[in-house]
């Protein structure tokens, strides 16, 4: 790779590929002339087809990982886009969250399973598990020492404590729940638990004005003055924290057919401002998609997940009580949003392909003591482009206020215990998943090969799962991508103070942009002379399999 | 006033942290335009190197009573610019951009400085259109006579 240069570039630029081979007579002759279609030739329509023509490649490739490759195959540097981490949400930030996510949200009281038969079967079960709960809570609220947890810190931060305490009661309640409920509820057994999973994803979101940069750098072009301030597409980046969360090998039942998500009561509020503008910032970056697990996993759907509230401890008193709720919306969003995205993405689907059937989970966000609950149906990933005003489907979130499990423990009793809120949970539970009769599960993987382990050829998949890996590593490129110094800035492109010096640095240079770099575009491993293939002596360097 | 040096000077942090009241303070915050466009309850400043968020907020607060909710700043450089002769640059001082979050629902627009009179609009073009009505008679009169001075009645 440390051959690379940007001289060689434009000379490989100007290579045409295409080989021309002409058509015998009896293969150009028709009965009815066939002309090719007439196409709309402006700069939109052909800049459409050729996203249009990257969808469709994103959607016939067989295997999963090559799919999620190929997403980030256009840069070498990685995407430039909005980073969304789950413990910081900027001020009134739901409307944001919202449409970036084209989530609606609504209340869970009288949602259908939840409310019907979940509630009967909550209700039965709930006295068996209570003073469980109870005890736990007691010991790990008063009995158990937090001195040696955070022993190394000096100040002992209020957000940190709480989701130490909060993780350590998930892991009580997981247990006794999975241990009481296990006989009642068969799906339980056969469940995996995650703590501390890495959750990631990934997607383009349209409709948002363009950056003040790019607006301004419009203006000045003749032909693209009109359209300065044309929305542009964004990338955004989650990188998720949960405590802990539970799969299994099928998918939650759908709470809503995906039609009904397409009726006008559901709305989306739009946000088209700049996220930069609230709060968010922006890196540059490889895309990652990741679940918790590695494609290929037998337990690919969410049953559950559980997230800290830490961060509400962060949040300025001016803020608000009723931001403070709105926050704590936000953040279910985007971590079910976050999760279900990358579970899409290992059936096939991506932010360019739409799903043909929706995924549930169901999201706890509890510090302990402070418990909200919300279920997320996934109906649509499509939001690129105009699809945020056009698409008909949007995606359903249904959720409660903060409620509190209990008042306070006092003298080895807890006090005020709020019977509902673990009802909630039992609920959350018991939910049992079930397989979607007559669905195709994986209409864009290949009949044989769905992983990248399935492939043959021993070559090909040892190197794709060698490069997957590494690009799902989140590690930077060995070498640095270029900055402009201030004093190139000042000297070399404000005032141009230098006009003797060789002209060496890309912005000096005709076509070379190394932001616009593809993955692909790198000399390949050179092979030295007594490892070559007899046969094939020539070959300096070794294949690649890039999608 | 920053140049020479007459704004609050910030004292070094000694033990128990004695916090400064100034009542009559020289700071000064400028509202400006927004540069990006942002939501209505968002407004921008320029303000001194020197402030502190916490500064800016006490500023909005105590003085103008406005309800601040979050503050976010940014040092911007300040422009360059090259001598026309002699092919020198120089530099303009830094600032601080600050941008003032208020609470939701409230909004401020920046207001129109300078709106257009249309009446006085209106009595230049006619001014204008007169000026150029008479030049053009002049040039019609004196087209015969072409390098006669204006001035040369006859």
């Amino acid at each position: 790779m440390g051959r690379f240069r940007w001289q060689r570039m434009s000379i490989a630029l100007r290579k045409s590929t295409i080989r021309i081979r002409p058509l015998k007579y009896e293969q150009e002759y028709t009965e009815t002339p066939q002309y090719p279609p007439i196409l709309d030739t402006s700069y939109e329509a052909r800049k459409r087809r050729m996203d249009e023509q990257w969808h469709e490649k994103l959607k016939a490739l067989k295997t999963v990982e090559e799919k999620l490759f190929e997403i980030n195959m256009p840069r070498y540097y990685g995407w430039k886009c909005i980073m969304l981490s789950e413990d910081s949400i900027p001020y009134n930030s739901l409307s944001f969250a919202q449409h970036v996510t084209r989530t609606h949200l609504g209340e869970i009281k009288n949602l259908s399973p939840y409310s019907t038969d979940l509630e009967e079967e909550s209700n039965r079960l709930l006295e068996h598990v209570k003073p469980w709960i109870e005890e736990a809570l007691i010991f790990e609220f008063k009995y158990r020492s937090r001195k040696h947890e955070y022993l190394n810190n000096e100040e002992v931060l209020v957000d940190k404590l709480d989701n130490i305490i909060g993780s350590s009661i998930v892991q009580q309640v997981n247990r006794i729940l999975l241990g009481n409920l296990s006989t009642k509820a068969p799906h339980l057994l056969k469940c995996q638990v995650d703590t501390d999973p890495r959750v990631e994803s990934f997607w383009c979101v349209g409709g948002m004005n363009p950056h003040t940069f790019l607006r301004r750098q419009r203006e000045k072009v003749p032909w693209l003055k009109d359209a300065a301030d044309e929305p542009i597409n964004r990338w955004f980046q989650y990188l998720g924290a949960p405590m802990m969360h539970l799969r299994h090998e099928l998918p939650l039942p759908a709470v809503l057919q995906m039609r009904e998500s397409e009726s006008p009561a559901v709305d989306v509020p739009f946000f088209r401002y700049d996220p930069k503008v609230i709060g968010f910032h922006d890196a540059r970056q490889l895309g990652t998609n990741i679940p918790g697990f590695w494609p290929g996993d037998a337990c690919e759907f969410g049953l559950l997940s559980y997230h800290h509230r830490g961060h509400m401890h962060r949040r300025l008193l001016q803020y608000g009580e009723e931001d403070r709720a709105e926050a704590l919306h936000a953040q279910a969003i985007f971590a079910s949003y976050g999760w279900l995205l990358p579970q899409a993405c290992y059936q096939g689907f991506s932010t360019f392909n739409d799903m043909t059937y929706p995924l549930v989970t169901q999201t706890v966000i509890t510090n302990g003591k402070l418990w909200s609950f919300y279920v997320y149906q996934l109906n649509t990933t499509l939001l690129h482009a105009d699809h945020t005003s056009k698409n008909p489907r949007h995606n359903l979130c249904w959720g409660t206020p903060e409620l509190k499990l209990f008042e306070a423990i006092e003298d080895g009793k807890v006090i005020g215990f709020n019977d509902d809120v673990l009802k909630y949970l039992l609920k959350f539970y018991l939910n049992a998943p079930k397989v979607r009769e007559g669905v195709e599960m994986k209409p864009y993987l290949g009949d044989m090969e769905k992983h990248i382990a399935d492939i043959s050829e021993d070559k090909r998949r040892e190197w794709l799962e060698a490069e997957f890996k590494h690009m799902y590593s989140r590690r930077p490129r060995h070498i640095l991508p270029y900055e402009i110094y201030q004093w190139e800035r000042i000297y070399k492109i404000r005032h141009q103070t230098r006009p003797f010096e060789a002209r060496r640095r890309p912005f000096e240079l005709q076509n070379v942009r190394p932001h616009m770099r593809r993955y692909d575009e790198h000399v390949p491993r050179y092979i030295p002379k007594k490892f070559r293939d007899v046969n094939k002596y020539k070959q300096k360097f070794e294949d690649t399999y890039y999608p | 006033m920053w140049e020479t040096g007459s704004f609050f000077r910030y004292l070094l942090y000694q033990r128990g942290n004695p916090q400064q009241r100034i009542f009559l303070p020289n700071f000064w915050l400028k509202l400006v335009r927004p540069e990006h466009k942002q939501p209505p309850n968002i407004v921008q400043f320029i303000v001194s190197l020197q402030m502190t968020k916490y500064d800016i907020r006490n500023y909005l607060e105590k003085i103008y009573k406005i309800p601040v909710v979050d503050i976010r700043t940014v040092v911007a450089m300040g422009k360059t610019k090259q001598d026309e002769l002699k092919g020198y640059v120089t530099k303009e001082d830094d600032c601080k951009v600050a941008f003032v979050t208020l609470p939701r629902g409230q909004e401020f627009e920046f207001p129109d400085l300078f709106p257009k009179d249309d009446k006085k609009l209106e009595s230049d073009a006619k001014t204008l259109e007169e000026t150029k009505k008479n030049y053009r008679q002049f040039l019609e009169k004196t087209k015969k006579r072409p390098g006669m001075p204006g001035w040369y009645s006859y």
